[in-house]
């Protein structure tokens, strides 16, 4: 039984939670507003659109939604809102997390288990909240002969690396963190840094395990970026570009893939390896070294690292399908916002509500083009890791010798021979200035 | 700002060779000399060449530096190396480093490199691959000879099927 909560009833929690905000509402309300009254009534107010900006005013303001919708409209187009919400770090989060709950369904359904069932009301839904809850709450036991610094610092870094990976990721026309001109080029850059977390990471545990996983982490890593670099030389070549931004947008009419599907192949499997997924995982392989590199680590410090590693899932799926499947291209399936409702109002009887400030909002940001291309992506995101989940219910780890041997002899190969129908096809004309495309 | 930033960098890149020269950890050392290579990324940023920066960041940084750290690891530092370490080694280090600063510095002065104009476009790196194909086009064939020469040593290197069938056997 868990010792810090040993009565815990997720209605109570909600009952704490609810009584939390009528306390802040009250105390609000009660000190707060008055308060900034008071301060506000002794500093000169500035006079917009002709009237005196009363505190008053000011506070109505608030309740006006054509004066609010213009600063969200702002809010939302800073590179704040970029990064921490919708391209970035929360959009990413969401997704993966919804991958860690869909693989441990997804796998007990494939193998005949029942998977997570009792938290939630509905098939184990809450289960990912639950397990939030306790890494969060657990304690972080760090090894009495661990290099501290680094240890602390690895689960930082591995987390911030991967969100270095997802800001390069544009998901709709527009709509990336970071638009780097040499958006494959820095994305090699930053796998580069993974490997050096890891073993950083296992060197400064202490402990046998972690090291043996490390050791085995950098050997694969290293070796499958070298694949990987190789399987997307093809596509940078067709399309003469390093910025992915411009690569999704050049698959309007047909994806890479129909061209180029030797270089999907090897990038997949690569990516399989990259990840440290099944059957590539002999870094975390649980049946020999514990947990291999992530042996020792403990409470969130173990929850950082995880959610690390599925933020670098969310990523590669992503550049795959950025790379291959066409990013954000595909069939207009969003039907078009009727704009009269949002400039005539909506009429029920008598009464008319119309929102002012929200056309600017669904004209200029927020279009059925964006969304559609969010959707498209989401869409073609998920079907890749989708594929990425199963191979882990139904193959077997292999053998560290065939690992490196596919991947030095076998995945090399292939590359090339991917550059070089890379090369014909761009020479013969078919893709290319004069081409296609 | 460019100034402030091209100071942090100077820090950052100096600090962490004298860092990685200095410390007693070799691991630290590797991981300062990490921040060395790191700064001269930023450097090549900083002076417009991102194409070279991230070509330093993949490959020094993510590479070279991981060989490093891989080989540190698995050395017993006590067994190999045996500390040398007196007064006069260390001033006559300072001093080959002063000697070779100024005269490396002298060459800059005289090569007529002494104002440098910011603002610039930044490389566009078609322009670079323009260049290797026309003018540098020896040095291209030169360096895919050799490349190729050394991928093809990593395959060899990596088949040994003979080994590995002995080692199953066994």
């Amino acid at each position: 039984m868990s010792v810090i909560a040993p009565d815990f009833k997720f209605s109570k929690f909600i009952q704490s939670l609810i009584s939390d905000v009528v306390w802040f509402v009250l105390i609000l309300s009660l000190i707060g507003f008055p308060l900034i009254m008071m301060i506000l009534f002794f500093i000169p107010m500035p006079v917009i659109d002709g009237e005196l900006l009363t505190p008053f005013l000011a506070f109505t303001y608030l309740a006006d939604p054509s004066r609010t919708l213009p600063i969200v409209q702002s809010f939302m187009m800073t590179d704040m809102f970029k990064i921490m919400a919708f391209p970035g770090f929360g959009f990413a989060a969401l997704l993966a997390a919804g991958t860690i709950f869909v693989e441990r369904k997804m796998l007990a359904k494939l193998q005949l288990r029942v998977g997570p069932f009792y938290c939630g009301k509905f098939e184990g839904i809450l289960q990912l909240m639950g397990d939030g809850l306790k890494l969060i709450s657990k304690e972080i036991i760090i090894p009495a002969k661990a290099d501290k610094p680094i240890f602390w610092a690895a689960p930082v870094l591995f987390v911030a690396s991967a969100a270095a990976f997802v800001a390069l990721i544009p998901v709709a026309p527009g709509w990336v963190v970071a638009d780097v001109d040499m958006g494959l080029l820095a994305v090699f850059a930053v796998i580069g840094f993974f490997p050096i977390v890891t073993i950083l990471s296992a060197w400064s545990a202490n402990s046998k395990f972690p090291f043996i996983g490390g050791i085995r982490a950098l050997f694969q890593m290293v070796s499958f970026e070298i694949p990987l670099i190789l399987s997307l030389l093809g596509v940078v070549m067709v399309t003469g570009t390093l910025n992915l931004s411009e690569i999704a947008a050049s698959q309007s009419s047909f994806p890479w893939i129909l061209f180029l599907p030797v270089g999907a192949i090897v990038f997949f499997i690569t990516m399989l390896a990259e990840l440290e997924r099944i059957p590539f995982d002999l870094p975390e392989a649980e049946s020999e070294i514990v947990a291999g590199w992530l042996t020792e680590l403990s409470g969130m410090m173990y929850g950082l690292v995880q959610l690390g590693t599925y933020l670098k899932l969310y990523a590669f799926a992503a550049l795959f399908t950025v790379l291959f499947l066409g990013g954000w291209n595909g069939p207009m399936i969003v039907p078009q916002f009727p704009m009269e409702l949002v400039t005539e109002g909506i009429t029920l009887g008598p009464i008319t509500a119309k929102i002012g400030g929200l056309e600017p909002l669904l004209t200029q940001l927020i279009t059925p083009e964006m969304i559609n291309g969010v959707l498209m992506f989401v869409l073609k995101t998920v079907g890749v890791i989708f594929f990425i989940l199963l191979p882990r219910g139904v193959f077997p780890r292999i053998r560290v010798d065939m690992l490196l041997n596919l991947g030095w002899h076998k995945l090399i190969g292939l590359a090339f021979i991917n550059i070089f129908i890379a090369l014909a096809l761009v020479y013969a004309g078919v893709l290319g200035p004069g081409g296609l495309q | 700002m460019a100034d402030a930033t091209f100071l942090a960098l100077t820090v950052l890149t100096i600090g962490s060779a004298i860092a990685a020269l200095e410390m007693r950890s070799l691991i630290y050392g590797s991981i300062a000399l990490m921040g060395t290579l790191g700064g001269i990324a930023g450097f090549f940023f900083l002076l417009d060449a991102p194409f070279v920066a991230l070509f330093q960041l993949a490959v020094y940084v993510g590479s070279i530096a991981v060989l490093i750290l891989f080989t540190v690891m698995l050395v017993k530092r006590e067994l190999i190396f045996k500390m040398i370490e007196d007064r006069r080694r260390k001033f006559a280090g300072i001093g080959l480093m002063l000697i070779i600063m100024v005269s490396l510095g002298a060459v800059f002065l005289d090569s007529g490199i002494k104002t440098i104009t910011t603002d610039e476009p930044s490389v566009d790196f078609r322009d670079i691959g323009k260049n290797f194909v026309t003018y540098y086009w020896p040095a291209l064939i030169l360096m895919g000879l050799v490349l190729a020469g050394s991928v093809t040593g990593a395959l060899v290197l990596a088949r040994r099927e003979d080994v590995e069938d002995d080692q199953r056997t066994s």
